[in-house]
């Protein structure tokens, strides 16, 4: 077990690259923000495969079904590997992560606050959504501090490039389809296109702890505006329009630049308060009342 | 198309449409069983369902995703040839285990009449299947070996089968085609001669929850040509995207 003598000595080990694991006499502080980083990754990935599965039933194709199926349960085994993780650092165990999250006590990204209200949203998730929450896993795993994360993470990383490709098949089928289709689809943009680009957060602060620490590598707003960088012009080539009447394309730097930004419906998603947190929430925690009798014989 | 005598065809719908919806009512529970690792395992299960539903409307219209789309979401209702036990919903976690475990018995010995088909494909998928199935029997087993263990669990489970014993009878449920494809040597007998050693393995399997109490007239639909109360709302639910758009590629 290594061990530190101050926080200043700690933090020139990870300046230095060093690699923190789970047996390591880490300071409380970095435990503790760590710990919260991968239960709101766990939490997210566990209620974004819940907000999939609506419309897993409904999948127009055989074999389409099987590739959503299998899309959807990457996320929830991504959950599963990310809450064991979490669950190493001793804070809390698995069991009270979920208790937590199903009683409206811990976090989950934005996006998952949502309904998915067509199969347009379904796509959407998949392509805009997976893209920014791919984005920001990469950013991550780059110089992720923490070793037992960021081994998770590059398996994480390589199965969400597949959905984000599979996001982007749909769409793809969807902008060359029916006019029916189409407009499907920008509905649904319309729908998410700003949920989906709150989910790399605000600004990052001038002393976030997570940049200081490496476990983030990039600022908040250059990831975000990556993202626009890339998905504003692929959506215009095939035919969309971005929900934003102060869109424009800056000459001198070359790049797409958005209107103001409205912060507030990230900050009720994050105090659960988003479209469909109520739904959401209540009903994972009743399915998971309903079967305490399954965990409870389990055990005995 | 293939070339396959109307009985034969009438026979392996059977099978896929079988396949296809047990596949879609696993696919129903992803995120909502007890735990993750159930969650986890509904799903790969629910994908070798339906991986074999694929394969088999594959034997029947070519292996082409809008053929076999054709045969699994535009049939009229009275073209399929499910049974009544995989159309039923199960809004029930405990139900939702035991037709697993009924249903994956049951195709074990289904499939073993296919073994040594004439038709080589047929009998090529039956080896595949079994790759898979065995691993489906080993997780319901491995499961209810755990939860029969508890009395916790014996009133949910025995209610379970106590409620899904009728329907599960539909699965020997011949088509009008069965004598014809036995005829041709495509199976190696009706598979109602697999019914007794089934109940059998039924029987033992939940001793521990329950008596079985198997009706002498189970609910059958007309040599599998009727469909029950609750094909409707599942195959407008399996519908309701390609229906936006019938001319729709999604």
């Amino acid at each position: 077990m290594r061990t530190w003598g101050s926080m200043e000595e700690f933090e020139a080990f990870l300046d230095a690259g060093g690699i923190v694991e789970v047996g390591d006499d880490m300071p409380h502080e970095y435990r503790q923000a760590v710990f919260a980083f991968i239960e709101m990754h766990a939490n997210s990935e566990l209620m974004g495969g819940l907000t999939e599965r609506d419309w897993i039933p409904r999948t127009p194709g055989l074999r389409h079904k099987m590739s959503v199926l299998a899309k959807t349960q990457d996320e929830i085994g991504h959950g599963h590997l990310l809450y064991m993780v979490a669950a190493d650092m001793g804070i809390k165990t698995r069991t009270e992560m979920l208790e937590d999250l199903f009683a409206g006590k811990s976090r989950f990204h934005n996006v998952f606050h949502y309904q998915a209200v067509t199969w347009g949203d379904q796509v959407a998730i998949a392509f805009l959504v997976d893209a920014a929450a791919l984005a920001s896993q990469q950013a991550v795993f780059k110089n992720c501090s923490y070793g037992p994360y960021r081994r998770i993470l590059k398996r994480i990383i390589s199965e969400e490039g597949f959905h984000m490709r599979l996001g982007e098949d749909r769409m793809m089928r969807i902008a060359e389809g029916t006019e029916a289709q189409r407009k499907l689809f920008q509905d649904s943009l319309d729908r998410w296109f700003w949920p989906a680009l709150q989910l790399f957060g605000p600004d990052s602060k001038p002393n976030d702890k997570l940049l200081r620490w490496h476990i983030k590598s990039e600022r908040n707003e250059v990831l975000r505006d990556k993202w626009v960088q890339k998905f504003v012009p692929m959506l215009h080539s095939y035919g969309f329009t971005i929900p934003d009447p102060d869109l424009r394309f800056d000459e001198t730097t070359r790049k797409w630049v958005l209107g103001e930004i409205d912060w507030e419906p990230l900050k009720r998603t994050l105090a659960n308060g988003g479209p469909d947190s109520t739904r959401r929430i209540s009903e994972a925690r009743d399915n998971y009342e309903r079967s305490g009798w399954v965990r409870e014989a389990l055990a005995q | 198309m293939n070339d396959l005598p109307p009985p034969v065809v009438d026979y392996l719908l059977a099978i896929a449409d079988d396949k296809h919806l047990m596949g879609q009512q696993h696919a129903e529970w992803i995120g909502v069983t007890p735990f993750l690792e159930e969650d986890l395992a509904f799903c790969s299960i629910g994908q070798d369902e339906l991986g074999h539903a694929a394969h088999l409307y594959a034997l029947l219209a070519g292996d082409d995703d809008t053929a076999i789309d054709e045969l699994a979401y535009r049939h009229e209702p009275g073209a399929y040839r499910s049974c009544w036990f995989v159309e039923r919903a199960t809004p029930i976690w405990a139900e939702a285990l035991v037709r697993h475990w009924m249903f994956d018995a049951a195709d074990q010995l289904r499939w073993s009449l296919l073994a040594g088909s004439s038709l080589s494909a047929l009998a090529d998928l039956a080896q595949r299947v079994e790759r898979e199935e065995r691993y489906h029997r080993l997780h319901s087993d491995t499961l209810l070996d755990g939860l029969l263990a508890s009395p916790v669990a014996a009133e949910p489970i025995g209610a379970a089968v106590t409620a899904l014993a009728p329907f599960a009878l539909t699965m020997f449920e011949p088509v009008a085609g069965e004598p014809d494809t036995v005829a041709e040597g495509v199976a190696e007998a009706p598979f109602a001669t697999q019914r007794d050693a089934w109940k059998q393995r039924t029987e033992a399997r939940f001793a521990a929850a329950c008596t079985i109490d198997w009706p002498d007239d189970p609910p059958y639909g007309d040599n599998r040509t009727t469909r029950s109360a609750d094909f409707g709302p599942l195959m407008a639910r399996m519908r309701e995207v390609i229906d936006l758009d019938p001319s729709a590629v999604w």
